[in-house]
């Protein structure tokens, strides 16, 4: 009796998968526990490995295709049995219900995708022998076409018209090259107001909409985030915390260890997981039955990554050493950043750390991760003129913003995290004690 | 087929000649017992003796002279510079006599002689050792410039160039005499002054010789992931210079760059763009640029030398320039 191959669970938030890649053809005999498939979730990207063994009647799901949980993707049997007739069969996984619904937005879109309307006509003000900057292509094309260039809105530098602009207003635009098809239903473009045209009187250029398809860990951004958003009444405080002596130390450390480079974002992880461990209350979460104030302190580190950004956790980050937190963050980016990082190594955070000081920025806000009761937000660190005594004196400051749940504590706790936290960091020595 | 190097091509290519026309030698600095600067001449000594693979003194002016004496006098000399940088020394020989002789004496006289060597930047040779010579020997009426940049257009186009009644001047690539290729074992002859497109696109031409080709087929490559095609033409002889093909291909895709181991002023790529404006400019669709040297002499630290060469990044900014590609 041949098999059905239904795509796994393979994160415990997935709840659609991306074949990536196949690694067996229709015909290959498969053992269990073989590598027959890489999946794409919303975390990273992972290996299948078979439960089942057999030969490969047929591939149902094609590489690149978006599925449902328990949809099925291969048929696996003996030689000669018939794919179709156990498909036909089969009842079991998500997609029985799927193909109805998932058809029927593509028909409204289809209908919906009306042709733009055409480039609207120039004032005719402009005189026939104005310099209208064009390449010599899309001159001779536009005398050939019996077109005005001066109607013609041009995409090139300075206005200049160029080949493509000619067509597209002759109607005839071959797909530009790059363009991907994809199935998006888009807003339409912004309406013309009949006065888009320069102090010439000629248009200006319009270029096309992009649609870019949702990755599936766009998918779990755009959820996630929306509903920290819409269910966590956030509370934000900044403090600013004078650096120089975490500069200091980090270059005397930096001086004498082997083998590693401590960062100020590792002295930040660090400072944070040892005032999570003096303020409980921060290091917890909200549930409609209560509070639930979390025994160990697993701080996730927020990378971004192309196409989104993920959070892998130290783990028992108050209890490391500075050594080894930084070996643990740099490994972890690294492999964030080739998404090697296996779903255990992304789940589990019980605060989440977000610097953008890297980019130069000064201070913001974040939003808290589901699960969490805050989140740090971490500017840059600059030099600055601080006023200390009645004297101007230069401090290299950091401002970090607590963006917590308030829900679970108020503003007054939060202040007291936010000031151990500075404490810390201004007197660096106390996290070797 | 058989896979050898450029270097190989090259000696495979003056053993043949050599063998079919005993009036072919070959002359110049450590080609014979120390078989070539770039080992280019390996066991041509042994083969051919002494009388026809001659080690010179370090005396260009007066090795590039004799070549030309003997050319003149009925032989098929093939004149080996250590590196073209030297060619500098025998500037007067090669501008006055090679490429004059046959003009000033209403053809009483020719002048069938291959003047071959590396040319352009190799790696921290500093500035007088680093120079580009095609737009100086191009330059000359009376001569014809070969570049190559595989062991196929190596072997047939200097056999060519060594049975050709004209001086030729035969541009080779330090950095590429070990790039490996696939070479028939039958003997094959490549004409002079054809160009060969090396990858084929519709939506920019990217035109190059010699050390540029490996840079340009790689910015190709780069282009061809965003998703514009090149066609990449190598144009294997400089002069005289195959326009049709180049101007087929701008004709086609309405945009051209020209990517080379050289440097932009009064160059070869000056020529070729003057040409395409001149033959297709209602064909074009934006300014044809030039991805070569920056206009400085060469340096020799190497973060230096690197900012001054042609990389594919360079051509791909180029490529996507003209493209308009946003």
């Amino acid at each position: 009796m041949a098999t059905v191959v239904e795509l796994p669970r393979l994160t415990d938030t997935m709840e659609e998968g991306v074949i990536a890649q196949w690694h067996v053809a229709v015909g290959d005999k498969v053992k269990r526990g073989q590598v027959i498939a890489e999946i794409e979730t919303d975390k990273a990207t992972m290996e299948f490995e078979s439960f089942d063994a057999g030969i490969v009647l047929k591939l149902v799901a094609e590489e690149g295709e978006t599925l449902e949980i328990g949809a099925a993707i291969a048929v696996f049997g003996k030689k000669g049995e018939d794919a179709a007739a156990t498909l036909a069969s089969w009842t079991g996984g998500a997609a029985a219900a799927a193909p109805e619904a998932a058809a029927a937005p593509a028909a409204t879109q289809a209908e919906a995708a009306v042709p733009e309307p055409a480039a609207e006509a120039a004032p005719s003000s402009s005189a026939a022998d104005e310099r209208i900057p064009a390449s010599p292509v899309a001159r001779r094309l536009a005398r050939e076409s019996g077109l005005e260039l001066s109607s013609i809105p041009g995409s090139g530098p300075h206005g200049r018209v160029i080949k493509a602009d000619v067509l597209k207003a002759a109607g005839a635009a071959k797909a530009s090259p790059k363009s991907a098809k994809l199935e998006v239903a888009r807003p339409k473009s912004t309406p013309a107001t009949g006065k888009d045209v320069d102090h010439d009187g000629r248009p200006y250029a319009s270029f096309e909409d992009r649609a870019i398809k949702l990755t599936p860990m766009r998918k779990t951004i755009a959820k996630r985030m929306t509903q920290s958003k819409r269910d966590i009444p956030h509370i934000n405080l900044t403090i600013p915390i004078f650096m120089d002596a975490a500069a200091a130390v980090r270059k005397e450390l930096n001086g004498v260890l082997a083998g590693v480079k401590i960062s100020f974002n590792d002295i930040l992880i660090y400072a944070v997981a040892k005032a999570l461990r003096e303020h409980p209350r921060v290091n917890a979460c909200y549930t409609p039955e209560g509070l639930i104030e979390y025994g160990d302190v697993h701080v996730g580190v927020a990378v971004a990554v192309e196409g989104g950004l993920v959070v892998p956790v130290v783990r028992f980050a108050d209890q490391k050493t500075l050594k080894r937190i930084s070996l643990d963050i740099r490994d972890l980016g690294k492999r964030a950043k080739d998404k090697s990082l296996k779903p255990a190594e992304m789940t589990g955070s019980t605060f989440t750390v977000s610097n953008l000081g890297m980019f130069g920025i000064e201070s913001f806000t974040a939003v808290i991760n589901p699960g969490e009761g805050a989140i740090l937000a971490v500017g840059r660190i600059a030099d600055e003129a601080v006023v200390e005594g009645g004297e101007v004196v230069i401090r290299k400051v950091m401002r970090a913003t607590l963006c917590s749940d308030h829900r679970v504590f108020d503003g007054a706790d939060n202040a007291r995290f936010l000031a151990t936290l500075k404490k810390i960091l201004e007197a660096p020595m106390s996290l070797f004690t | 087929m058989p896979e050898i190097q450029i270097r190989h091509a090259i000696r495979d290519a003056m053993r043949e000649e050599m063998t079919r026309d005993d009036r072919v030698f070959l002359m110049g600095e450590e080609v014979g017992h120390y078989k070539g600067a770039y080992k280019c001449s390996e066991g041509l000594l042994e083969e051919f003796g002494e009388r026809r693979v001659i080690d010179t003194p370090i005396a260009e002016t007066g090795f590039a002279g004799v070549g030309i004496g003997a050319a003149m006098a009925g032989l098929r000399p093939i004149i080996e510079f250590m590196t073209f940088n030297f060619s500098a020394v025998a500037f007067d020989q090669i501008l006055n006599n090679a490429a004059k002789i046959h003009h000033m004496t209403n053809g009483q006289h020719s002048v069938p002689m291959v003047f071959r060597g590396p040319n352009a930047g190799a790696h921290m040779l500093g500035s007088t050792h680093s120079q580009a010579f095609e737009p100086f020997y191009a330059h000359i009426p009376g001569l014809i410039v070969v570049a190559v940049a595989t062991p196929y257009d190596a072997k047939g186009l200097l056999k060519t160039a060594i049975r050709d009644p004209n001086p030729v001047i035969f541009l080779e690539s330090e950095l590429m005499y070990g790039v490996k290729g696939e070479v028939p074992e039958e003997e094959y002859l490549i004409p002079l002054g054809v160009a060969d497109t090396k990858r084929s696109g519709d939506d920019v031409t990217v035109i190059t010789w010699g050390q540029g080709v490996p840079v340009a087929l790689k910015a190709a490559e780069l282009a061809a992931e965003q998703g514009i095609e090149c066609d990449v033409i190598d144009l294997r002889t400089l002069r005289p210079l195959d326009m049709e093909s180049v101007l087929e291909s701008v004709r086609r895709t309405n945009r051209a760059i020209v990517l080379f181991h050289g440097w932009p002023y009064g160059g070869v790529g000056c020529e070729i763009i003057a040409q395409i404006q001149e033959q297709a400019f209602d064909h074009l669709d934006a300014p044809v640029l030039r991805v070569c040297y920056e206009d400085v002499p060469m340096p020799y630290a190497e973060n230096l030398e690197n900012l001054v060469l042609p990389t594919p990044e360079r051509g791909l900014a180029a490529i996507r320039e003209v493209s308009y590609a946003r």
